[in-house]
């Protein structure tokens, strides 16, 4: 089959636009803040790969997985089950667990996926399942201590890096971060926007449809699912070299619920939105719970019942859609997926 | 063999609660198939009903009476204010449902508190059977399962509530043409859902520590148990409970329980796999 490379459209132009803006500014925040912020800031990035991470899946194929944190924690305690358990030699213990982080969590992703779209299960019981797999996932955690640490978690995972070159300084860590997330969200757009994307947008709105034309709907989908998952524990597997710690809240639903609130804030679909709602999520998680920290559960609860009666496409949508007011040239719809 | 007999009642206290917990949502998620993520919640409130009864000097006997009116309340409430306008949109009502959850179980910890609360159950003591010895609030709470469960089966069977229901499930315009209030039906059926769970977390209260996140434990195995049984069967529901509960008290000799919890999940998702309509479903079709 030829291929057809598809010419940037305006709103590839606006996508790419948003990304050198929101790219750009990330890349001067060294500058101009101190050593706490910066960490923060990171954290921030690695969480808005992880929902990067479901964005893929969840923006693209409709079917929202509610488990999405048993990958990121997959790959944060394959991290660090390779450099403190298995105590592998200093010099490439923590490749390994990178290596072994996403390796786990892509079979586990590819498993699942082969499991439940194979066997036909869609929307509202692949949720269901999902959810019952981070479930699962935390209880394993907290109940084999002998390998995972149990209730307190692993710590002393070292920095990534070989030998004497590492990414210990924490400038170094927030450019890794930051390329590693403009290396997947570039990928990941210009995959989804190219021949594939538009195959699971068909998949989207009519499966059966697409199934009848030739394509293996399945095996689209399970493959979405596990790139899905292991951008999600490659994410994880950062995240423990640099925190130096893994704790079985990293698979567990709260963070599944956090990423699902990210996603859904940027808008799914579109990669941009899932960053941007990270951000914007998270400074507003820190200045709530800086009142008191039992508020953010209750904000949580309550955002998802606003967003489902107020704005289903996300509270960016809102944004997209006053702007479309200004633009008469094409419909709001196009500038979102 | 005494410790086989233990082993079984143990058993059966686990599939027992399974049950009770499960008729609840057999009704919201076996026949309305609406997926309801703050089931585990009116659990929670109905445990709080029995600890405030006790606190402010009731029974446990009353708390056993007024539980089901506060869980219909609670559940017709939600139904009309939230579930009603998200019949079409299965995955906006595990959004909405679970941030329902959520805000349910912050709401109780401002008012009660982070501590669990004393719930204790009138029946003390231990009974003898078959040569062992046995809590007799055990042995109650399976009885009452028993009775409740027979209850529903015949609520759904013989009376003008059930037939409505049950006509508002397979056919809902038709039941609208022929006279029927399909609105009014499902708020009841979600509110007698609501009701049975509230029951529920009363009978389970005084075994486990009341605190506002405990309705999330039962949350995924009562799912699961509803999805094993097959949709909206009271023999369903007897069935999943028995898988789910047995095998659970079983792992839970050889491992520690979570990990003998996790075990069960896992089983329980892989056997759907080639069951989707349930143990006693047909076997045409998919969820």
């Amino acid at each position: 089959m030829k291929k057809h490379r598809r010419p940037l459209s305006s709103s590839d132009a606006t996508w790419l636009a948003g990304a050198a803006v929101l790219f750009v500014g990330l890349a001067v925040v060294p500058v101009s803040v101190g050593d706490y912020d910066l960490a923060t800031i990171r954290d921030i990035m690695l969480f808005a790969l992880f929902a990067v991470g479901l964005d893929l899946f969840w923006g693209r194929s409709g079917i929202l997985s509610f488990g999405h944190a048993t990958f990121f924690g997959v790959g944060a305690y394959g991290m660090a089950i390779a450099t403190v358990k298995l105590g592998l030699p200093g010099g490439f213990g923590s490749i390994v667990g990178l290596g072994l982080g996403t390796a786990l969590a892509s079979l586990l992703a590819f498993g699942v996926g082969y499991f439940l779209i194979r066997g036909g299960v869609r929307g509202a019981y692949f949720t269901i399942t999902t959810l019952a797999l981070s479930l699962i996932a935390q209880q394993t955690a907290v109940g084999w201590s002998s390998v995972t640490g149990g209730d307190s978690g692993l710590i002393g995972v070292p920095a990534l890096g070989y030998d004497e070159l590492r990414f210990s300084d924490p400038i170094a860590q927030f450019y890794l971060v930051w390329g590693v997330l403009l290396a997947v969200s570039l990928g990941a757009w210009s995959v989804l926007r190219g021949r594939h994307g538009l195959v699971l947008k068909m998949i989207e709105d009519n499966e059966v449809k697409a199934e009848t034309l030739g394509y293996s709907t399945s095996l689209y989908l399970i493959v979405l699912f596990t790139l899905s998952a292991t951008v999600a524990a490659l994410a994880g597997a950062l995240y423990a070299t640099m925190t130096g710690f893994v704790a079985p809240d990293m698979l567990g639903l709260i963070l599944s619920t956090e990423v699902i609130m990210w996603v859904a804030t940027g808008g799914r679909g579109l990669i941009l939105g899932a960053i941007v709602g990270t951000i914007v999520v998270s400074e507003l998680q820190q200045r709530i719970s800086s009142v008191d920290t039992k508020l953010w559960p209750m904000f949580m609860g309550l955002f998802f019942i606003a967003m489902v009666f107020l704005f289903p496409d996300g509270l960016l949508s809102v944004v997209w859609r006053v702007g479309a007011l200004f633009r008469r040239d094409k419909p709001s719809g196009e500038v979102r997926r | 063999m005494s410790d086989i007999i233990v082993t079984s009642l143990n058993a059966m206290t686990l599939i027992s609660i399974l049950m009770l917990v499960s008729m609840g949502l057999a009704i919201i998620y076996g026949l309305m198939n609406v997926i309801n993520l703050a089931h585990g919640e009116f659990v929670t409130i109905g445990a709080y009903t029995l600890a405030m009864v006790q606190a402010w000097g009731g029974n446990f006997w009353l708390a056993l009476a007024i539980a089901p009116f506060v869980g219909y309340a609670f559940g017709s409430l939600i139904e009309v204010v939230l579930i009603r306008h998200l019949y079409q949109r299965p995955i906006a009502t595990i959004l909405a449902t679970w941030g329902l959850g959520l805000v349910l179980q912050q709401l109780i910890q401002l008012a009660f508190g982070a501590a669990p609360l004393p719930a204790s159950s009138p029946i003390t003591g231990a009974l003898t059977l078959l040569g062992t010895s046995f809590p007799a609030y055990r042995l109650f709470l399976i009885g009452m399962t028993i009775a409740i469960v027979a209850g529903c089966a015949a609520v759904f069977r013989f009376t003008n509530f059930g037939l409505d229901v049950r006509a508002v499930i397979q056919d809902g315009a038709m039941a609208e043409s022929l006279g029927i209030d399909t609105a009014r039906v499902f708020r009841r059926a979600f509110g007698a859902g609501a009701a049975l769970a509230a029951l529920a977390g009363v009978l389970i209260a005084p075994l486990t520590a009341v605190v506002a996140q405990m309705g999330v434990n039962y949350l995924a195995r009562s799912f699961f148990v509803v999805t094993i049984g097959g949709p909206g069967t009271v023999i369903g529901v007897a069935a999943g409970s028995g898988i789910v509960g047995g095998l659970e008290t079983l792992f839970s000799h050889e491992m520690p329980a979570t990990v003998a919890q996790a075990l069960v999940l896992a089983l329980a998702a892989a056997l759907m796999l080639f069951r989707p309509n349930g143990l006693l479903g047909s076997a045409a079709g998919s969820r």
